[in-house]
Parts: C-alpha cells; structure tokens; sequence
C-alpha cells in the first residue's frame, strides 16, 4: 500500500498511474471521497499521455484521521510535500469541491511549482446560500448522523437520470459510505472551514493556466461562484458540463478525463488561451470538437437572455489589466479539438472584464 | 502492530461475509460493547456529582443515561449462546479491558479540565469511534434482525454522543500542549484498538486461520 509519511506523523495514502516523464495531473478529493473514486481516471488519463497522482485527504480513506483536527492551508501544504517525496515537479492539480478550495490554496502558496489549476465544482468565498448548506450540511452530520449527511448529498451531488438509474445500489453505496468513513475525520474536514477567509481578493495574484469546471444544474456550488474564480483569474477558462451536478467527474468519467488531458496537452505545447471565456463541452465525449464557446447572453442566467440584454459585468481590475496584457503578447493558434472563441465570445469576455 | 491489525480486521470480514453472526459471535459482541459501555457509564456516573452549572455536564449526563439505554437494548437484541465457553472467554476480555483502560483511576476525585480527564474523553473518543462493526460486514447484508438493528443503533448514536468527546478534546482549556495531547489521545487509541482486535481475533478464530495458513 503506497504510503507517505508526513512529517513523521502523519500516513498520506496515494495512487500513482502513468508513464513515467508525462505531465502529471494530481487530484484532490472532496468531503467524503476516496482515491477508488477516481479510477476510471487511472485509465483514462494514462491512454491519454497523463500520469494522474490520487490521494487521500487526512481524515477520510485509507489516511491517518487526526483527531484534533487539520488546519485548511496544511491540505495544501500536504500535497505539496508529497509532490516533493514522489520528484513531481510542476504538476496539474486538480480538485472538487473541497478539494477545489485546496488548489486554490495551492496555487497561492506554491505559484511557482504548478503548471495549471483545475478548480471544480468550488468556490473561493462562501455566498449566504453555501454558507447554509454547509451548515444543514454540518448539523445534519453532527446531530443526524453520517447517513444521513451522505443522504442530504446525494441529491445535490447527482442528476436525476443517475439517482434513477442507480436507484438499486444506492442503499449499498450509501452504506459504503458510511462504513468506510470516520464521522469524525469528515467533521475535522468540515471544520478546517470555520475560520475560512474568501480567496477572490487573491485570485487575481493565480497566473498559471486555469482551466474551471462547473456542472450546468450544481445547485451546491452554482456558476456564479465558478464565474467569480473565471473573473479573478486572467489566465482561466470556464467550461460548463451540460446537465451535470455537483459531483459530475463521478457520473461522466470519459468526458472530463477527455477535458482535463486536452488541457494538459494544450498548455504543454503551448497552444493554451486563458482568456476568461466560457465554453460548454460537448456531451458525446467521442465529438470531434470537446467544447464549443457559449452562445451570446448571459451565462448566469438559466433562462437564455439576449446578448444586448446581458447586463454589463462588474469591473475586475487586475483581471482587466492581465487581458490587456494578453492582448499585447502574440500566442500561439489553438490545437486541433480546441476552438477558439468566436468573436461574440471573445467581445463578451472583454465586456465582463472590462466592466 | 498495525499490520496484524489489519489481517485480523481483514479476516472478520471475510469470516462475517461467509458465516454470518449467530449466537456465539453475537453473544461475544454484546458483551465487550456492555463491558465498554459500562466503563464509559461508571465514569460518567461522577459526573452527577458536578455541578449543573459545570459546562459539560449537560451533554455528559446524556451520555451516561443514553449509554445504559444502548447497553441494555443489544442485550435485548442479542440471541444468547448456550456454550459456557463463550462466556468465560467474554469474561476474560473483560476483565482485561477494565485492567488496561484503568478504569480506576477515572473515579476517584472531582472532575475537573486536567490530564486525566482528557485521558478520559481521549479513552471514550475511541471507544466510540473505534469499535464498529458495521464495517466488517458486506454493504449488501440486510440489517433486518434485531442485532443488527441494534448494533446500527449503537454505532449511529455514538457518532452522535461523540460531539461532546470532539468539542471538550479540541476546545477544553487544559494545561497540555498540542503534543501532548496527540500523545494522550493516540495512547488511548491503542489501547481500545488492541482490545477490539483481540475480540475480532477470538470471535472469528484469526489465530488458528493464521497457524492453519501458514502451515500450509
């Protein structure tokens, strides 16, 4: 069982998978997940010319479960130091919920260790909405108990189509999930959150690529939450995964392992824009083209809104100087599968950012 | 340590999968989470001494009063041995928990915020955390007899009886320092887990599937 020791305190269990030598994408869990989680990944991601680091978080899995608790910035601190024990230099990292809050922690403290971020289904400050599911989140772990935590986040974590197709194991995957936890380890997780200070003022200082996920009904972690990370960062994309949920790299493997190698591949050859535009991928994971740009309108909205009727987006200085940075420097045309915006979805960009 | 640990836990669930619980292991069962339900309540039994003003003692005296009601509903649950053996290796058990958790120490005095308390709710953290059994069981086995619904009683209620274990180890103001009580809290640890593991190991015959594998 591959095993890091943390300060020789500490297991840090983790997979590894993939030709030694090719870019390496680690991946961050959210509450409740585990390194088996992620397995159709650890084939996916390897065809693909992507070696995938997958580990657990202390408090869950197969890691050591600290009973006084863990501290939110060591999680990325942790991660960092395995990258270190395992000679992973500038690795991609990627998390979900949880563990999207995680990179972006990493992409602050080591700015200069990573190729690229892949923040998904997450948040970089708490809205009042957030903030109450984590409370009933919270409460109904403590005072209910774990399954029924596990049972406020099944319907927020899946789609209708998922929850009816899987109606007959989720007894079975819900018992799973309650046996191989620690309340405990997952509460820790929970309140390594308590004293959480919003990210968006330091957004702007993440420079590498940045590539943002967001399932198109995450009634948990909404778009707009993933815009504020798009608008912060100049050097992002948004993409948008058509009819999925919160917890959609769970429901649609092919797809997203599709979305996180072609990033990969796109900032290694160069071929990558962060221009802050919004995309929505294709739902056949097999489609010539895995994303096309979103159509002009407001893409907040869940009713479609003419572009002339989009109202102007809030100003966002540092992202609006870093655009015209970009402007300035000549890159390279988009690989092959990589569409550039149209101008529609190029003007708009400028619009949101410029304010 | 820790490896045996696992192969015994890893055997249970092989041996829980194959054979299910029938009156032997369920009688074994009861009667180490009666045993463990009765250090944590005679403990707990101080705590009536204190004073209702005393922060904890609300959620303490609901502990001592919910571990009485759990103890007595698996012994209602439970489908009793007949083989006198199984309960002179019960009462062996036992009576090593009561000699290695040192029970005794915890009852002599008036609570208050110092080592042994914590030692306490460290020891009672782990009781509750670390005892379960539902994940020795396949995800696919019914928990539809009264055991079983009893065992998932217990182990639901304990995530539930562990917030004050959680609050008073976090946020007690005790003169320790953060080491300290890692230290405290991974010592109690060991000593529930090596308790559990024995029971695990007498209950599903580990060392004679031990001897019996390596001989082949």
């Amino acid at each position: 069982m591959p095993v890091f020791r943390y300060q020789n305190r500490q297991d840090v269990y983790y997979e590894l998978y993939g030709e030694d030598g090719a870019p390496v994408v680690s991946i961050v869990n959210g509450l409740s997940m585990r390194t088996s989680h992620w397995a159709p990944y650890f084939k996916l991601l390897p065809q693909a010319g992507v070696r995938v680091l997958s580990y657990d978080l202390l408090g869950q899995g197969q890691s050591s479960k600290p009973i006084l608790g863990v501290s939110f910035e060591d999680h990325a601190r942790i991660l960092k130091a395995l990258h270190d024990h395992l000679g992973i230099e500038r690795p991609y990292v990627m998390g979900i919920s949880f563990g999207g809050v995680v990179v972006l922690k990493y992409g602050l403290l080591f700015p200069d260790a990573i190729s690229g971020l892949i923040p998904v289904s997450t948040f970089s400050e708490l809205d009042p909405q957030l903030t109450a599911h984590a409370y009933n989140l919270y409460v109904g772990l403590a005072r209910v108990g774990f399954g029924f935590y596990l049972d406020l986040l099944m319907p927020l974590n899946f789609t209708n189509d998922f929850l009816a197709k899987s109606a007959d194991s989720l007894q079975v995957v819900r018992r799973l999930g309650v046996t191989s936890n620690e309340l405990y380890g997952i509460q820790n997780l929970m309140e390594s959150l308590r004293d959480f200070k919003s990210m968006t003022a330091e957004l702007p200082r993440i420079a590498v690529p940045t590539l943002i996920l967001n399932g198109e009904y995450d009634a948990l972690t909404p778009r707009h939450l993933h815009d504020i990370i798009r608008r912060g960062i100049a050097n992002s994309r948004l993409a948008i995964i058509p009819r999925m949920a919160h917890a959609f790299t769970l429901e649609v493997p092919v797809l997203v392992a599709r979305l996180l190698a072609e990033f990969v591949h796109s900032v290694e050859d160069g071929s990558w824009r962060g221009d802050q535009s919004v995309w929505i991928a294709n739902e056949d994971p097999a489609a010539a083209q895995s994303m096309r740009p979103y159509p002009p309108g407001d893409h907040l909205r869940y009713v479609p809104v003419p572009a002339e009727q989009a109202p102007a987006a809030k100003p966002a200085g540092p992202a609006k100087r870093a655009a015209a940075r970009r402007k300035a420097v000549s890159r390279p045309p988009a690989k092959s599968g990589d569409t550039p915006p149209t101008k529609a979805v190029k003007r708009k960009a400028r619009t949101r950012t410029a304010g | 340590m820790l490896e045996r640990s696992k192969a015994i836990k890893r055997h249970a669930r092989e041996y829980f999968a194959t054979n299910g619980i029938g009156a032997d292991e369920q009688t074994r069962i009861t009667l180490f989470l009666q045993g463990v339900k009765s250090v944590n309540a005679a403990i707990l039994a101080r705590v009536e001494f204190q004073p209702f003003e005393w922060l904890p003692y609300k959620f303490l005296h609901n502990q001592y009063f919910k571990e009485v009601e759990l103890s007595t509903l698996i012994g209602k649950a439970t489908s009793w041995s007949t083989n006198p053996f199984v309960y002179l290796d019960a009462t062996n058990l036992n009576l090593t928990l009561w000699q290695k958790v040192g029970g005794a120490k915890f009852m002599s005095g008036t609570l208050q915020a110092d080592a042994t308390f914590y030692e306490y709710l460290a020891l009672s953290h782990a009781f509750m955390s670390d005892i379960r059994f539902l994940p020795l069981l396949p995800p696919t086995m019914p928990l539809d007899t009264p055991f079983l619904i009893a065992l998932h009683d217990i182990e639901e209620e304990n995530g539930r009886q562990i917030q004050t274990q959680i609050r008073l180890l976090k946020e007690m103001r005790v003169d320790l320092d953060y080491q300290e009580k890692e230290r405290i809290i991974e010592e109690q640890r060991v000593i529930v887990n090596e308790l559990f593991d024995r029971l695990l190991a007498e209950v599903t015959g580990f060392d004679k599937a031990a001897a019996r594998q390596a001989t082949h």
